[in-house]
């Protein structure tokens, strides 16, 4: 119960005399206790990577041959000081859509495509101006891409969007960006499989259906996640691209 | 207390409690948001609007742990009360800082797509069936729902029209918002960490809040047995000598209901432990100025009558008293709220008019 010699606080009167040291030190230990929560949280932080969007390189405008995976691809026949010839670039529109209704159209053809890069290692995309600024068709011969299988693999690693994670955002993978890369997906942005071992060379590889079409929506559930799945690698150019298939698919712990 | 409605009732400890509690968050932030990049060797940083998310996501789990350690720590030891005066400004400016991470998350996270932010913030991710990648943020759009409700409610007025039982159930909604930030984060950001500094803290955190409920409710547990009442009649409260001027003896009646019995002037008295504003133990607070005051938010009562001084309106029960030799009982059953009872003189101390 009560005694009298505690000191009894009441809101709207002075606090009392021996409860003052001790209110004091509870509000010295509250802003310390805050000022150093916010420096340990905040250094706390991983590297988000190295990828970015590349706007100190400038607007970049180069040629080349668009090719559907079915996401759209540029692999670049006249290049410039930043981006050499072979180089392939995946596409992608304004903010999380895709340029399909502007690129399959030209399929097969030679294109001029102008825009800002995203890169992140050896993986490149070209975010496109809007309209014909983006992409347009230019006279000339359209050379085939060689198609080089590489067999059959069972690969560990993440889905992710290929646009957050060549720096659109930083971080542009992981759980905590599963949503924002389901919706990246859901506007068409190509869609890049990240291997824990290297496949060939690289650790990035363009995901797509087991026939060569989109990325299966059964797969969304397992977006950003650590899984193994198998499929077939196909190296066009500089790019690989891997075929999933979807009943091979397992969440790792 | 107060007898109109105004935003905020001042006065120096609610300037000098937000001031303290808004240097906080603000040395929190600015660290945070400032200091820290100098510090982080990254290749490249993280992006703003990701970095701003977490330093006020990060602030208002911090803020939310600690106003709900404030309540526990306050039944462990009497010296925290003061913390528990202001804590709703305490809360409100929680919900603020939630509103500002789940902002800037819903602004980088869900926008740019051609769907509405808020309507793909609900259908982007919809793996309920798995616990890895589950839709952690419907965790975060609950308990910003309650923060939101609660910070709206947290005015008097509302206690007022919902009545105090009712805004009290309302308002422990808190504890599942607690529960879903502590799921929200569990599923989301530390899912995600390499660092472990923000899974010490995050689980540092949540236990100390868990333990601390369980500490003060074993606490509560002894003190409400030592106080139980068996069904009778008339009921033993204590010896007569155990009472001291100006404070008061409770005990728990066999309704479940509180008694707190005073001993003003060499009389005695007995009114509701439950304070009318926000239920507070009364009978832990003690006589000032003729008035029993209460510990949590110092709302006074005549304690012959339960009615608190003009103009104010509040009243609390009172209950009947009579002695049996130096036995102090009390009658179960409580007066109407505000009902005058005659005190009992105490036989073993000097009846004395005036103040306490």
């Amino acid at each position: 119960m009560s005694s009298n010699n505690k000191p009894f606080f009441v809101g709207y009167l002075s606090a009392p005399g021996p409860l003052r040291r001790f209110l004091l030190a509870i509000c010295v230990l509250f802003i310390v206790g805050f000022a150093a929560l916010g420096l340990t949280l905040g250094v706390a932080q991983d590297d988000p990577g190295p990828g970015a969007f590349r706007f100190d390189y400038g607007r970049q405008t180069v040629t080349g041959v668009i090719e559907l995976t079915p996401y759209p691809l540029v692999r670049v026949t006249i290049g410039n000081d930043r981006i050499k010839p072979g180089t392939t670039l995946m596409l992608a529109g304004q903010g999380k859509s895709s340029v399909d209704k502007r690129a399959i159209p030209l399929e097969g053809q030679l294109a001029k495509v102008s825009g800002v890069v995203l890169q992140r290692g050896d993986l490149n995309m070209l975010q496109l101006r809007g309209g014909r600024n983006g992409i347009s068709a230019v006279e000339g011969a359209a050379s085939k891409q060689t198609r080089e299988p590489l067999g059959r693999w069972k690969l560990a690693g993440e889905i992710c969007d290929g646009k957050c994670l060549a720096g659109a955002m930083r971080p542009g993978r992981g759980l905590a960006h599963k949503a924002c890369a389901n919706l990246c997906l859901l506007g068409g942005v190509p869609p890049v499989f990240v291997s824990t071992q290297e496949v060939d060379g690289s650790e990035f590889l363009l995901i797509t259906g087991p026939d060569g079409d989109a990325l299966p929506k059964s797969a969304y559930d397992y977006v950003a996640q650590f899984i193994t799945v198998e499929g077939d690698v196909e190296r066009r150019g500089d790019l690989l691209v891997f075929r999933m298939d979807p009943d091979t698919l397992e969440v790792l712990e | 207390m107060s007898v109109k409605y105004v935003p905020v009732q001042w006065n120096k400890n609610k300037w000098i409690y937000d001031w303290v509690m808004l240097l906080g968050v603000a040395v929190f932030l600015y660290v945070f948001l400032y200091a820290s990049p100098g510090i982080l060797s990254h290749e490249r940083p993280i992006n703003p609007q990701v970095h701003n998310a977490r330093a006020f996501g990060a602030c208002a789990f911090v803020m939310l742990t600690v106003i709900l350690c404030i309540g526990p720590l306050a039944r462990l030891d009497k010296r925290f009360l003061p913390l528990l005066y202001n804590r709703r400004h305490f809360g409100v400016m929680t919900t603020f800082v939630a509103i500002t991470h789940a902002s800037y998350i819903i602004d980088w996270y869900f926008a740019f797509a051609s769907s509405d932010k808020y309507e793909a913030l609900l259908f982007a991710n919809t793996s309920y069936g798995q616990l890895s990648g589950f839709p952690f943020e419907v965790f975060g759009i609950f308990a910003l729902s309650v923060l939101i409700i609660l910070a709206v409610t947290s005015h008097d007025f509302w206690m007022k029209f919902l009545t105090a039982p009712v805004w009290k159930r309302i308002h422990y909604l808190i504890y599942p918002a607690y529960l879903s930030v502590v799921a929200h984060v569990s599923l989301g950001i530390l899912q995600d960490q390499q660092a472990h500094a923000f899974t010490v803290i995050f689980i540092s955190g949540a236990t100390a809040v868990g333990v601390l409920h369980l500490l003060a409710a074993i606490h509560e547990r002894r003190q409400d047995k030592a106080i139980t009442a068996q069904p009778a009649t008339w009921i033993d409260v204590c010896d007569v000598s155990d009472m001291t001027e100006g404070f008061a003896r409770i005990k728990l009646l066999p309704d479940g209901k509180r008694v707190a019995v005073f001993l003003m002037d060499g009389q005695l008295s007995a009114i509701s432990n439950a304070c009318a504003h926000q239920n507070g133990p009364l009978g832990e607070g003690r006589i000032i100025a003729c008035l029993v005051t209460c510990p949590w938010h110092g709302f006074q009562y005549n304690v012959r009558n339960g009615q608190s001084p003009a103009p104010f309106t509040e009243k609390v029960p009172t209950y009947n008293l009579r002695m049996q030799g130096t036995s102090v009982q009390v009658d179960p059953n409580a007066n109407p709220p505000g009902t005058p009872v005659d005190p009992v003189p105490s036989p073993l101390h000097p009846q004395t008019e005036g103040a306490t």
